[in-house]
């Protein structure tokens, strides 16, 4: 581990501790807000069992039910998220081994990074079979296949948590799981007001700034748009990930749902004006930290607009015209990853038009 | 006898005792030597000739004796370096009496500064009846620690005006100067000669990034020519006064030297004496160029280059050089830093990758014909790979050139 503490003149290294530090506001946010879910959640509803592995570790660990300090959040929290990064740091860290034994080369440690992100993107009370699964996959077919850190086609957590939805569709949107109860349902906010509008959402206590403070459920590190934003401005700063695919998607984001809000029927998703698009949902954290992925976004300027705007428009498209998913991030990022080697050939094929153009 | 006692107004000189030209200064040349080992050379008469166009001459750059021919792999020739006598004489050349095109270029050809001409695409010296689409003449210097091009071109302007007019003269194809801004130059011939300013970064001196601004260099198959400020001179200080300008002005800099400063030296000097008792103790690595555009250097055995104009000295860490033995994965990440590290239109990471590949024909449609070696020079300092995309950049060069 002392990689992460060297401050050495290897970008490779240097690249990796950044991306880690922009990950770190929005753990913090993960672990109170995910302890907040679980506690809020049992304070309204008092026949829950906590009598599962989580609650007896939360209990374990001095999480109280009754307040809601800061240190029950955390003690919460740690009972869901910890078990989770473990666990797919320890499957990481397997395939890693396994990789690197059979090829003979040094392990990359670019395996952490892809536990930490696939965690974030689950909610808090994943099965354990789900993390081995999805975590697995990630590291053998969305990794280890393309030879590893700064190979690999996809963000490998990004395959990993797409698979792990398209197999157990509850991960993404029956709502128990992520509140870490066995038979609360709670809800997604996007499919909240997919059903009633705003007023709906005022009713279970969701407004502009708890979503953008992330004091809303979802999947643990998705919820703080404040969290994101700090995270962000460290890669930007850092220039790690491209400014016109962030700002693209962002841009397009607003078009396309002011596209909606006039021309659309005005019911469900399509009624959303665009920054609760923005602010609920796991938008914010996948724009920034899975679809800025350098080595999986388009990597020429032009190229990177057209992605940024592709995403924004599928990611509205599949909230408005597909309520049994209403996130659409995961879907619309893997999409528009697949189709980045595409753009950047046509925009290359259009640069290099343009120079047989010239006249010397 | 004519002395050639440096002289430059406030400038310290700093004569060393041998000088040297380099084989690797002259891409495609095949050297016919015209002189032999132990000969006594005047300075600015010719000592080599390329085999290939017998017309263009490299001359000495110091007057003295040569002392040793080292040459390479396949009898490659290295350097020719000359010890640095007493005796100070010079060659003289009469200029030529009407300005004709012809005159002039024959001029250049017989005085050896015409090897001082380059083309882009490939960096060669330009074939002496080729016609380029347009001249650049890089008057400005905008790398970090960079000598100041204003006080040196303002020094010599006479010659700086006389050179100019001349290569405005050697064809009908447009001369650009390419200025700072806070440095105006200004020409009678307006017609054919165009001033143009350039501001930015350390890359606004760079003559690919002229040329990309003022006249491309696409597909086609032609070619620019681009000189630079002080060559320009000694061209005019040819003309002007009949024998060769035997000083270039350098300067010495970067984080490992005790007194950053420029000097006059003559060309082609030994960069080991001209360090002397000038560098802190400590493991340091040496630069010829800039921090940013330069090329690492062995210490024992290193002259100025052609065009050179710096000397960077900088302090290396233990740990640089541990992490470079120890990168083993050779992708590129492609992050935001590596954008406008090169010309601009050009993409950097599908180039870095059609380098790194060795595909040719995919680096030609990318634009490698608009680059030499220090266009490429920051994208191996960004990029973790630690790849060497100036090498990877000349062998796709000579590919290129080879399938004409």
């Amino acid at each position: 581990m002392n990689f992460l503490l060297s401050n050495s003149g290897n970008g490779r290294q240097r690249m990796l501790q950044l991306q880690l530090l922009a990950l770190l506001p929005v753990s913090i946010a993960a672990l109170v807000n995910t302890g907040y879910q679980y506690l809020a959640t049992l304070a309204q509803n008092s026949t829950l069992s906590t009598d599962d592995f989580r609650g007896r570790l939360a209990r374990g660990l001095g999480a109280s039910h009754e307040s809601l300090g800061l240190f029950d959040m955390l003690a919460a929290g740690f009972a869901h998220l910890a078990p989770i990064l473990a666990l797919a740091l320890l499957v990481g860290g397997f395939w890693e081994r396994i990789i690197s034994e059979r090829r003979q080369t040094p392990m990359q440690p670019g395996f952490i990074l892809v536990a930490l992100l696939f965690t974030l993107l689950l909610p808090g009370a994943a099965a354990f079979g789900h993390v081995v699964f999805g975590m697995s996959f990630a590291m053998l077919v969305g990794r280890g296949i393309f030879g590893g850190d700064g190979k690999t086609f996809l963000n490998p957590a990004l395959l990993g948590i797409a698979i792990v939805q398209v197999s157990f569709p509850s991960v993404a949107d029956q709502h128990p799981l992520w509140s870490g109860l066995a038979g609360y349902a709670g809800s997604d906010a996007i499919a909240v007001y997919h059903r009633g509008g705003e007023a709906a959402l005022s009713a279970i206590d969701i407004d502009l700034w708890s979503a953008f403070v992330g004091s809303t459920s979802g999947t643990m590190g998705t919820t703080s748009i404040l969290a994101v934003l700090l995270g962000a401005a460290l890669l930007m700063i850092e220039r790690l990930i491209a400014w016109r695919l962030l700002i693209a998607q962002i841009l397009g984001l607003l078009v396309f749902a002011t596209l909606f809000n006039l021309l659309g029927t005005g019911a469900g998703a399509s009624a959303m004006p665009a920054y609760w698009h923005l602010l609920l949902g796991s938008f914010a954290f996948g724009a920034v930290f899975l679809a800025c992925d350098p080595v999986a976004s388009a990597c020429t300027n032009p190229g990177r607009w057209i992605q940024g705007f592709l995403i924004a428009a599928l990611v509205v498209l599949i909230r408005v015209a597909n309520p049994t998913h209403p996130d659409a991030v995961i879907p619309a990022l893997l999409l528009a990853s697949i189709l980045a080697p595409l753009i950047d050939h046509l925009v290359i094929a259009w640069n290099i038009r343009g120079r047989a153009r010239r006249h010397v | 006898m004519e002395s050639f006692v440096l002289v430059s107004p406030g400038l310290e000189t700093r004569y060393v005792s041998r000088a040297a030209l380099l084989g690797r200064d002259y891409r495609g040349v095949n050297f016919e030597l015209l002189c032999e080992q132990g000969d006594e050379v005047k300075a600015g008469a010719a000592v080599m000739r390329d085999v290939r166009r017998p017309e263009i001459r490299f001359s000495a750059p110091v007057s003295g004796r040569i002392s040793r021919i080292e040459r390479g792999p396949r009898r490659k020739l290295i350097s020719l370096q000359i010890e640095v006598d007493d005796s100070q004489a010079v060659a003289k050349f009469e200029p030529p009496d009407n300005n004709d095109g012809v005159s002039i270029r024959n001029f250049m050809l017989e005085s050896g500064a015409w090897s001082s001409l380059r083309t882009r695409p490939f960096g060669n010296i330009p074939d002496p009846a080729g016609k380029p689409t347009a001249v650049f003449v890089t008057a400005l210097d905008a790398e970090p620690l960079a000598p100041d091009t204003r006080t040196i071109i303002d020094t010599y302007l006479q010659e700086f005006r006389a050179g100019v007019t001349a290569l405005a003269g050697i064809n009908d194809a447009p001369l650009y100067v390419c200025h700072a801004q806070d440095h105006a130059l200004e020409f009678e011939d307006s017609g054919r000669i165009r001033c143009v300013t350039f501001n930015g970064g350390y890359s606004a001196g760079l003559p690919g990034v002229h040329i990309n601004a003022l006249c491309p260099i696409g597909l086609g198959g032609g070619q620019v020519w681009h000189i630079g400020y002080q060559d320009v001179i000694a061209l005019g200080h040819l003309l002007l006064h009949g024998k060769p300008w035997l000083q270039r002005i350098i300067s010495l800099g970067g984080n490992a030297v005790r007194n950053p400063r420029s000097l006059a030296v003559y060309p082609g000097s030994t960069i080991g004496e001209l360090l002397a008792n000038e560098v802190n103790d400590g493991p340091s690595q040496i630069l010829a160029g800039s921090s940013v555009y330069g090329r690492q250097i062995a210490p024992g055995s290193a002259y100025l280059g052609a065009g050179q104009r710096q000397v960077t000295v900088l302090v290396v860490s233990a740990s640089d050089s541990v992490d470079k033995t120890a990168a083993t994965n050779n992708a590129v990440i492609p992050s935001e830093a590596l954008e406008k590290l090169i010309l601009p239109g050009i993409f950097p990471v599908p180039l870095m990758r059609a380098l790194q590949l060795g595909d040719a024909e995919r680096a030609r449609e990318l634009g490698a014909l608009e680059l030499v070696e220090e266009d490429v020079m920051p994208l191996s300092g960004a990029c973790v790979s630690h790849s060497d995309y100036a090498s990877l950049l000349r062998d796709v060069l000579d590919r290129l050139e080879a399938a004409r």
